[in-house]
């Protein structure tokens, strides 16, 4: 096929898999389109921690014999996409983002991996990460990843270059690990779809732990039909996790041209309305419920009171649980750490035993609010973030006071992390750009284990909008 | 519960054996003084009556 390599580069996963079981791309041509905006775009945006061009070429030959030898295809058969380096790859290096790690080699893949291998993918590399998908990097070992609408701002965390890669026609589309909104956030300031699924919908084996409670692998991509072939891909039991549930997994593509009409979904008051939400995020997500309300779906506001208590409740826990898993490493190697990852371990270290316990007893009674909501209510709805991509340079330097790390860290992680809290899937959808040129982000938050309204509704508002469609400057 | 001061968080790291810089010290007295406060509001709410628990039966039902 004769194309301009940069349209072929932004099709979605789907396109591509469909022109490969047409045989008019080539799984070699199309890997090698992103290998060559890799080694070109790149050194800039610092997606990538490791590039594994000889091994993606090798299995897109093997892919590509498969096609012209009619052998059965998987869904996402030639289709090269790229992995959070939190996620352990056979014979790949694995580093979580930490020098702790950086000559870390796993014998096996992540049952995630296996899983999208298993489906036709072919891996191209390992992504970005703030150190141990902790958030709050000050120095990134492997180079500051920048978002690629606007160099100077943050891509957003943890699965920093998971939103990095897909925005900027790197992968096809990528996968990235929520515990706190680690998908979502670099979602939302990348201008791309992520997913976090239902806690336990996708097993955690073989990536790199956070918090046992909430850590959930999750796709990225640049349409939601992708998100939802990719979440097909490696949802379900596995007896490797024994937290992985059994429910039965269902189809999630084919309903999504269902629409939205008679669906009942509730704005979060206190995240689209409250004072720390930015005006233009606001009004993005109000024309994005009107366009919702076109479509037939039924809107009201509702209360949820403890969601502004979110991003500290979910620091007490989550952030203790790190300290438990980083223990050893913080007395025995605290000059590998960055700073920022440093200090924010070593203050979870100290969190007194009587503030986890209100923290936790807080998280149930926010469980249980969403759980009244949603059982009203078939969504609930809210910006992903309070403010589009903040420079890099805002989160630079040691914290001298308190109310800075409220801003810092409380504030923004109160979008994201009720959904964490309470186990339920979300996803971050484009829904506008601010005048300065940066993506705005509308979430959908649904009931356990029913991604499937979820992946609808975000499906048919993307087919009402172009936000989709634009593609970040620089990247042709 | 009152603020935590810089030589309070020493002690506590001491005695668990993490090594920290003064630098480290001083930022770490504002992240977990920082926290407190921000739970403190929750001491309003019924906690006694509520398990703290994470919900796992909910979430992995078949």
């Amino acid at each position: 096929m004769s194309a301009d390599p940069a349209d072929l580069a932004f099709l979605s996963a789907r396109q591509i898999a469909a022109l490969v079981r047409e045989r008019k791309v080539s799984p070699v041509e199309i890997t090698r389109v992103y290998l060559e905006r890799i080694e070109r775009l790149d050194s800039r945006l610092r997606a990538y921690i490791t590039v594994v061009p000889d091994k993606a070429l090798e299995t897109a030959r093997a892919a590509e014999t498969a096609v012209m030898c009619g052998q059965p295809l998987g869904p996402l058969h030639g289709v090269p996409y790229a992995v959070k380096d939190q996620f352990d790859t056979a014979g790949v290096r694995t580093t979580s983002g930490s020098r702790i790690l950086e000559d870390h080699v796993p014998v096996e893949d992540a049952t995630t991996i296996s899983r999208l291998n298993s489906a036709g993918g072919i891996l191209l590399g390992k992504l970005n990460l703030t150190e141990f998908a902790l958030g709050g990097t000050q120095q990134f070992p492997f180079g500051q990843p920048r978002n690629p609408w606007n160099l100077d701002h943050d891509p957003g965390g943890s699965s920093s270059g998971s939103g990095i890669a897909v925005a900027a026609g790197l992968c096809a589309a990528s996968l990235g690990e929520d515990t706190g909104g680690s998908v979502r956030s670099p979602a939302s300031f990348c201008g791309v779809v992520g997913l976090r699924p239902t806690w336990s919908r996708v097993s955690r084996h073989g990536s790199f732990p956070l918090s046992w409670s909430m850590d959930t692998p999750g796709p990225l991509a640049r349409t939601v039909e992708d998100v939802a072939w990719l979440l097909q891909a490696i949802a379900g039991y596995d007896a490797k996790d024994p937290l992985s549930s059994r429910a039965p997994v269902p189809e999630y593509a084919g309903p999504l041209a269902d629409g939205v009409r008679g669906l009942r979904v509730g704005i979060v008051r206190e995240l689209t309305f409250g004072p720390d939400t930015d005006a233009e995020v606001r009004e993005a997500v109000l024309e994005a419920v009107r366009c919702l309300e076109r479509l037939g779906a039924v809107t009201e506001e509702i209360s949820l009171r403890l969601v502004p208590f979110a991003g500290a409740i979910f620091m007490a826990l989550a952030d203790a649980d790190g300290a438990g898993v980083h223990h050893r490493w913080l007395r025995s190697r605290p000059g590998d750490y960055d700073q920022g990852t440093r200090r924010r371990l070593l203050t979870a270290s100290l969190i007194p035993a009587a503030i986890q316990q209100r923290a936790a007893r807080a998280r149930a009674l926010l469980r249980a609010e969403m759980r009244e909501a949603l059982a009203r209510l078939d969504l609930l709805l809210c910006p992903t973030a309070h403010q589009a991509a903040p420079p890099i340079a805002a989160a630079r330097g040691a914290i001298t006071g308190r109310q800075e790390v409220a801003g810092r860290f409380f504030t923004r992680r109160s979008y994201v992390t009720p959904a964490a809290l309470a186990g339920l899937p979300a996803i971050a959808v484009p829904c506008g750009f601010t005048r300065s040129g940066l993506p705005i982000s509308l979430q959908l938050i649904g009931r356990h284990f029913d991604e499937a309204t979820v992946l609808r509704a975000a499906h048919a508002y993307e087919q009402q909008s172009e936000w989709s469609r634009r593609r970040p400057p620089g990247t042709s | 519960m009152s603020d935590l001061t810089t030589e309070q968080v020493g002690a506590l790291a001491a005695a668990l054996g993490l090594p920290v810089t003064a630098d480290d010290l001083a930022e770490m007295t504002h992240r977990l003084n920082a926290l407190i406060e921000a739970l403190e509001p929750l001491a309003e709410l019924p906690l006694e009556a509520v398990e703290p628990v994470p919900g796992l039966g909910e979430a992995s039902a078949s």
